[in-house]
């Protein structure tokens, strides 16, 4: 099981101060949801683990390696995966292209974490766009996208996937269909840590919620307890939808 | 002393063209994003305009005026006919604007030739304070470039309509989505800037001569003076121009003038590097984010 | 078809690229044989060694989509290697050639290092300003790079009894590397190096959340268009017998650029057609240069406006469409559409 330990994270742009101390920690066994406003810091919290941003100041721990301000690669190739809030693919290449990249460097790594996959094909047919493989991506529908750039991160065998939005902009029907390929993914062994606007996309997936507002942990801790709290319910769910 | 303060004009001349060049670039490139390598082809223009308009018999000032005006016009219809296509993909942009470059130069070479060309002094002599003679000329080319930064300033860089114009060129989805009507504003920078840049070929023919590939030559000087002082950054440009102006005028009379290019590139490539955002800062910057 | 990459079907290129590289080789091989006079023969010798630059321009520009205007220098660094180990240490072409190879990609590698921190557009400036640097230095440099008037070189000599000075025999050397050039481009593009590549010009963040090492791969790649770059400078100064810096400009390196452009840098024979198109048929045919540059910078703006991918991927595609309608069917050949280059 992989383990990722977040303290006392503080992110600040300038003046803005995105995170403010946050202390999360996320197992690979667990699905992990974190919610929050807009503004709240969700993306910038992946960011900075992720690499994209350097952290100022606060520890970051993956597996005991202490990952903070590493760049996005290392940490890429340390079994640490992510997909973007925007759909992100290699657009002039073929969906089997774009998962073949994928697996060539996820298969660089020397440990035995993550699932393997022994062929483009095989990654393919996991996410169920084996009938694409030729497309040119920049031409495909956005719900396949969406699992398109799943099935990258999946490729680059990550033990953890941290997944921004991926149902943005998708409809009911292809948000479900998310919802199972990640639970699918969770079940070989991949933890997944999630951020999302849709409460019951979230309610339904994830076992464990965090809540951020304005860059700090508000709530912490199984689904139903943090969908029932009083200071989470006015600051992001009171009165709406 | 004397000399001093005679080399001082005379760099201050220098300075003043590319001083032009790189308010144009400046705006341009910081403002609307637009890349136009051939920018300097504006200059080239400007100078051949007066000189072939000279030729034919106009006096100067009516001559710098026509040239003026046609270089705004063909930079109008370059913006309008071009590169308003490439707004949102600038790169695009740029390869087209080397291939323009090349273009422009050689239709010259072609409707003339590639020899230097140069006009009388149309004015000559010297004004004699004291000791110090200014070669009138080159004090007018000053003067003439210290109205046009005061102008650019004051509209661009300080009015109300200056700042709109900025604002929106910095969020375009938000201000088109406001109705500002941001094609228009990026026309009337990139015909702005490329007038500007004819004015200062107009004003560059009156000190030296010219030839076709003059364009090549003070381009890098105003991309390398714009992105010195931090793109968008008008009174940047002014800073920085006066710095490098002095840097050349005085290397050229006291020290290494061959290398007087290099000391500007060289510092281009510094900035560049570990300054992206130029010594001023500016609106647009070059760093990879 | 005579696409870089193919259709995922099969591993080789398909029956009509196969038959169109047979063409063109055999095209270059046969050409000092149909007697084309010294003019257009020398002509054919610099075009041939333009191409292995423009070769080696494709795999950081095709590929991984950065744009360098520096190349002339990088070539001016091989040319002056070379004669300058002429000149001092009594080196030949082709014991200065791995030198001058290696010269080349060190500066190329160095000249590329801004690209990790500046993005597109600003670089390519960068680098146009680098190589003017370059040319400054080059005739200030006194008597070690000759200054102004430049450098001698004497003549490539003979290997196996052939003499390689005759130009007919010139020309074959030149066009061997070419090909071997071609090869290497094209062997480099289709490998998981080139998939990594292009998938740093596709979506840098997107690559390195996958553990590619987007800077080092930059880097890389230019350094081994710096190899190219230095052959060609060896081989050059070797053809010219003299070189100087103003061969070695920003300006020299806008038409590279162009011609590269213009020919496609991400087809297997885009390189060579852009050469041919710039350096080679206006000289052979007798066209006014003056008109010919004209010419050349509006088909640039032709291509970047409304062809992106160059002259033979319009070619290729203007194939693909006819062969569809002779053969009468929908589907081609699957291979992925070379789409837009740099744009």
């Amino acid at each position: 099981m992989a383990t990722l330990e977040i303290k006392g994270l503080r992110k600040t742009f300038g003046g803005v101060v995105a995170l403010a101390g946050v202390d999360v920690t996320i197992q690979s066994d667990e699905i992990l949801g974190v919610i929050g406003p807009n503004g709240s810091g969700k993306t910038t919290l992946f960011n900075t683990v992720c690499g994209v941003y350097r952290p100022t100041s606060g520890t970051i721990r993956w597996n005991g390696v202490d990952i903070a301000g590493k760049p996005a690669y290392l940490i890429g190739r340390l079994g640490l995966g992510r997909t973007f809030q925007q759909a992100m693919s290699f657009p002039a290449l073929t969906v089997r292209e774009n998962v073949q990249i994928a697996i060539e460097h996820g298969s660089r790594r020397e440990d035995d974490a993550g699932p393997r996959w022994s062929s483009p094909e095989e990654l393919l047919e996991f996410v169920g766009l084996e009938a694409f493989a030729g497309e040119v991506t920049s031409v495909m529908p956005f719900g396949n996208l969406r699992r398109l750039g799943v099935a990258v991160a999946l490729g680059g065998r990550p033990a953890q996937l941290l997944l921004d939005e991926p149902a943005a902009g998708l409809n009911e029907g292809e948000s479900v269909q998310l919802v199972h390929l990640l639970r699918r993914a969770h079940e070989l062994g991949v933890g997944i840590c999630i951020i999302d606007h849709h409460v019951g996309l979230m309610a339904e997936l994830c076992a464990r919620l965090v809540v951020l507002h304005f860059g700090n942990k508000i709530a912490d801790g199984p689904v139903d307890e943090v969908l029932n709290d009083p200071k989470v319910i006015e600051v992001y769910l009171g009165g709406e939808e | 002393m004397v000399t001093f303060v005679q080399e001082l004009v005379n760099s201050l001349s220098i300075a003043s063209v590319i001083i032009l060049m790189g308010i144009g670039v400046t705006l341009i490139f910081g403002l609307t994003g637009i890349i136009n390598f051939a920018h300097g082809e504006f200059l080239m223009l400007g100078a051949i305009g007066v000189w072939a308009l000279v030729g034919y018999g106009f006096g100067y000032i009516p001559a710098v005026t026509i040239s003026v005006v046609i270089v705004g016009l063909i930079g109008f219809l370059l913006e309008r006919g071009l590169f308003q296509f490439t707004l949102t993909r600038p790169n695009n942009g740029f390869m087209a604007s080397l291939g323009l470059s090349i273009v422009l130069q050689h239709v010259v070479i072609r409707i003339w030739n590639s020899f230097s060309k140069s006009i009388p002094e149309p004015l000559p002599g010297v004004w004699e304070v004291g000791e110090i003679r200014f070669i009138k000329m080159r004090v007018v080319v000053v003067l003439v470039t210290a109205l046009v930064v005061a102008v650019t300033f004051f509209t661009i860089s300080r009015s109300r309509y200056g700042l709109a114009l900025r604002a929106s060129l910095a969020d375009r989805q938000t201000a088109a989505l406001m109705g500002i009507p941001i094609r228009r504003y990026i026309t009337v920078i990139f015909t702005y800037g490329s007038a500007i840049a004819g004015l200062g070929g107009a004003l560059t023919i009156a000190l030296f001569p010219v030839t076709p590939f003059v364009g090549s030559e003070m381009i890098m000087l105003g991309f390398a003076v714009a992105l010195i002082a931090g793109l968008g950054n008008v009174a940047g440009v002014v800073g920085a121009g006066l710095i490098l102006g002095l840097v050349n005028g005085f290397s050229g009379a006291y020290g290494t003038p061959e290398w007087t290019n290099a000391y500007t590139f060289g510092l281009m490539i510094m900035i560049l590097i570990f300054r992206p955002q130029g010594l001023f800062g500016g609106t647009m910057g070059p760093a990879i984010e | 078809m005579a696409a870089v990459r193919r259709s995922k079907k099969s591993m080789w290129p398909s029956a009509a690229a196969l038959i169109l590289t047979t063409v063109v080789f055999a095209g270059v091989l046969a050409f000092p044989w149909l007697t084309p006079g010294y003019r257009a023969l020398s002509f054919a010798v610099t075009t041939g060694i333009t191409a292995i630059v423009l070769y080696g321009m494709a795999i950081p520009f095709g590929q991984a989509g950065v744009m360098s205007l520096g190349y002339a220098g990088l070539m001016g660094f091989g040319a002056y290697t070379a004669a300058i180990l002429s000149r001092d240490f009594g080196l030949n072409m082709w014991e200065a050639m791995p030198i001058s190879a290696l010269v080349a990609a060190l500066a190329a590698g160095l000249f590329g290092l801004p690209s990790l921190r500046i993005s597109g557009h600003h670089f390519a400036i960068t680098t146009y300003v680098m190589c003017e640097l370059l040319r400054i230095a080059l005739t200030n440099g006194g008597k070690f790079t000759g200054a102004a008037s430049g450098l001698d070189l004497p003549p490539i000599g003979t290997v196996l009894g052939v003499k390689l000075d005759k130009l007919s025999n010139t020309y074959m050397l030149v066009a061997a590397f070419m090909f071997i050039s071609m090869l290497a481009a094209y062997c480099i593009a289709n490998s998981g190096y080139g998939r990594t590549l292009r998938s740093i010009r596709e979506n840098e963040q997107l690559a390195r959340s996958l553990g590619v090492n987007t800077n080092l791969h930059k880097v890389g790649a230019f350094m081994l268009s710096g190899l190219f770059a230095g052959v060609g400078g060896d081989l050059q100064a070797y053809n010219f017998r003299h070189i100087s810096p103003d061969l070695y400009g920003g300006a020299t390196s806008l038409y590279f650029a162009l011609m590269v452009m213009l020919g496609g840098p991400r087809t297997i024979f885009g390189p060579l057609a852009g050469a041919i198109i710039v350096t080679f048929l206006p000289e052979v045919m007798r066209i006014d240069p003056v008109d010919s540059r004209i010419a050349y910078g509006l088909a640039l703006i032709a291509v970047v406006m409304l062809l992106p991918g160059g002259v033979i991927t319009a070619v290729g595609r203007g194939y693909q469409r006819v062969a569809r309608t002779l053969r009468g069917r929908d589907a081609i050949d699957g291979s992925p559409d070379p789409g837009a280059s740099w744009t």
